[in-house]
């Protein structure tokens, strides 16, 4: 192989090489972008649970309550046992659990969508601390609460007041903006866990629905090792029964609804198509270059070159076109990703998982978590690329030179 | 009298049906310029070829400075050919993506050895060919005549045995064929280059040592 004779032959025919790339590193970017755009919508998807700092959210559906009156459960969520947390941080590949408990109450004057969080857990809603936007978030063992801002600004609610609530009176130390928060368990008030768990032990409505003892939430939050997800959500099944709500990545990847997000097949097979594309145009393209220069290739063997040189030359000029066309169509991904990058996606947050009263304003409307499209090509991605480059045009180089090598010098030189 | 460096013995080349070269016969001394004359379609070219090891014949043998070639594969009469044959096509054969001395070190691209050699030997043989300012220039800038110039100078870079040469004049005018013939000449007197040629016109034939005629694929003399 001659590295000078590679060099001229792919820059002074700059026509054909560049059809050539050209044609090779449209199918490698098709290639790239699909599973970047796929992988980002993956991403988005984990995104409302990772906010909250969890990996999947249980909730078991039960009786809507018999009277609105007081302190109740949602008929999303009633109650989960302490024991039954228990058992689940024990299931293979839990890493952690957080809880809450999310109760409406309702007042003669006013209805409350209340949350218990734990103050400190960082798997849970107590990811909220980031987002006191007036006062300070709870200390440790006060009963004392927060308001979301909104609800707080509707009603006049200010730091330093006192807000009633089943019977008992907090203090609101700070006021909260769940607005940019993840839309999962937000509420407009937020107490301690315990002292939540106090008010819905104490509701007769509650209990009526659904027995509900001290130690016992009805929200539940678990981070769990990423390839065990779906297995740990089965094990939550045999333990909290079928009808449980279980919110996985996956569960907010097919509310996306897009093709990339519903099926890993659409995009295993629109990867293929544009690989068997990119794999098309290379050949048909060097194809007809080897053709076109069966003459020269003669020549070659007529002053001394042996089949093996032949073949290696051509195999060179292949592998290196198809390198350059990888490259290149790694930069037009990278391009198309940045401009991705800019679209937005809305990810519909389930009514059962931030349930408003349905009389309250805004109570039937769905959330949507809001979030610019994380496309970005992994090295992985991007090294796969190239490598596939110059695989096609290792193949397609050794297949071709190794056919055209064959020519006898005397068939292509005697009718000159 | 110096040994025959090229020996072709009853040598007969069938395509099919068709007989193209008929018991042919011939013997070249090193050092002698021997025309291969004959009209159109009489064999001369295809002889040329069994002759060179570009082609193996259906019968009959060739022996090239003692080594017999006619049942050596397509790789061992590649490997003898650039040790030991230069060729010298009518439409000269350039590769039309390299310049003049890298067509000329066409042959040498596939031996190990320094770009800076390769480059040194192929502007020795320009400059003989008086083509050392145009060493650079791809073949579409080069005039037919230069053209041909730079396919002897690739004929000789690897300091053959024997040259051959296929009507080297049939895509020149008079004065450019003339040119090139005396460029043969005296490449044959001067250095003492074994060639045969292959040629339809009596009067370039003539100038060699000797002249073998060939009609409807046989050797006549």
């Amino acid at each position: 192989m001659n590295l000078r004779y590679v060099f001229q032959e792919l820059t002074r025919q700059r026509r054909r090489t560049v059809m050539a790339v050209f044609g090779l590193s449209i199918g490698i970017a098709l290639l790239v972008i699909l599973n970047a755009v796929s992988l980002a919508y993956h991403e988005a998807a984990r995104a409302p649970l990772k906010e909250i700092g969890a990996d999947i959210t249980v909730q078991r559906p039960g009786n809507v309550p018999e009277e609105l009156s007081g302190a109740v459960f949602p008929c999303s969520a009633v109650t989960i046992r302490r024991d039954e947390i228990e058992r689940i941080g024990k299931v293979h590949g839990v890493r952690g659990t957080g809880t809450a408990l999310l109760l409406w109450v309702f007042e003669p004057n006013r209805a409350w969508i209340v949350l218990g969080i734990e103050r400190e857990n960082p798997i849970g809603p107590s990811i909220l601390r980031n987002f006191v936007t007036e006062g300070r978030y709870l200390a440790a063992g006060k009963p004392e609460a927060l308001v979301e801002a909104a609800y707080a600004r509707q009603f006049g609610i200010k730091p330093g007041d006192a807000v009633s609530i089943a019977g008992r009176s907090f203090p609101v130390v700070g006021l909260i903006d769940a607005s940019h928060a993840a839309k999962i368990a937000v509420a407009n008030l937020y107490l301690p866990l315990p002292e939540a768990q106090a008010i819905a032990a104490a509701s007769k409505p509650l209990q009526a629905v659904s027995p509900f003892a001290l130690g016992d939430v009805n929200l539940l939050f678990i981070r769990a090792d990423q390839e065990k997800i779906n297995s740990v959500a089965s094990a939550l099944k045999g333990i909290l029964g079928d009808k449980v709500a279980v919110a996985t990545p996956n569960s907010f990847l097919k509310l996306l609804g897009s093709f990339f997000a519903v099926s890993d097949k659409f995009t295993l097979v629109a990867s293929l198509i544009a690989v068997l594309i990119a794999v098309l145009i290379a050949f048909k393209t060097m194809a007809g270059n080897v053709a076109e220069r069966a003459r020269e290739i003669g020549v070659l063997k007529a002053v001394g070159w042996t089949h093996r040189n032949v073949t290696l030359q051509l195999l060179a000029e292949s592998v290196i076109q198809c390198f350059i066309a990888g490259i290149l169509g790694l930069l037009i991904a990278y391009a198309a990703a940045l401009a991705l990058g800019f679209m937005t996606v809305n990810i519909p947050i389930p009514w059962e998982m931030s349930p408003t009263p349905h009389f309250l304003p805004g109570g039937g409307a769905t959330l949507y978590k809001t979030l610019r499209l994380p496309v970005h090509i992994p090295a992985s991605l991007a090294l796969f690329a190239v490598l596939l480059s110059v695989v096609i045009g290792g193949l397609t180089g050794a297949l071709l030179s190794s056919h055209i090598s064959k020519i006898k010098p005397s068939e292509v030189l005697r009718h000159e | 009298m110096s040994e025959a460096i090229l020996v072709g013995v009853d040598l007969t080349k069938t395509f099919g049906e068709l007989t193209v070269v008929r018991g042919a016969s011939i013997a070249v001394r090193e050092g002698e310029f021997v025309s291969l004359v004959g009209k159109s379609g009489c064999g001369k070219t295809t002889l040329l070829s069994i002759l060179s090891g570009l082609e193996r014949p259906t019968s009959g043998r060739v022996t090239i400075a003692g080594k017999e070639i006619s049942g050596a594969s397509e790789d061992e009469l590649a490997l003898f050919r650039r040790e030991n044959v230069g060729f010298i096509f009518q439409s000269f054969n350039l590769i039309p993506t390299l310049s003049a001395w890298e067509n000329t070190a066409l042959p040498l691209f596939p031996i190990r050895m320094t770009e800076a050699e390769r480059r040194r030997r192929a502007a020795e043989i320009l400059d003989r060919m008086e083509l050392g300012h145009r060493a650079e220039h791809l073949p579409a800038a080069l005039s037919g005549g230069e053209k041909q110039r730079v396919a002897i100078a690739r004929a000789l870079i690897n300091n053959p045995k024997i040259v051959f040469a296929d009507e080297p004049t049939g895509n020149l005018d008079t004065a450019t064929g003339d040119a090139i013939m005396a460029i043969l000449n005296r490449l044959h007197r001067e250095q003492g280059m074994t060639l045969l040629m292959v040629t339809h016109e009596p009067e370039l034939a003539k100038t060699a040592d000797r002249v073998i005629r060939m009609q409807d694929g046989e050797v006549l003399s």
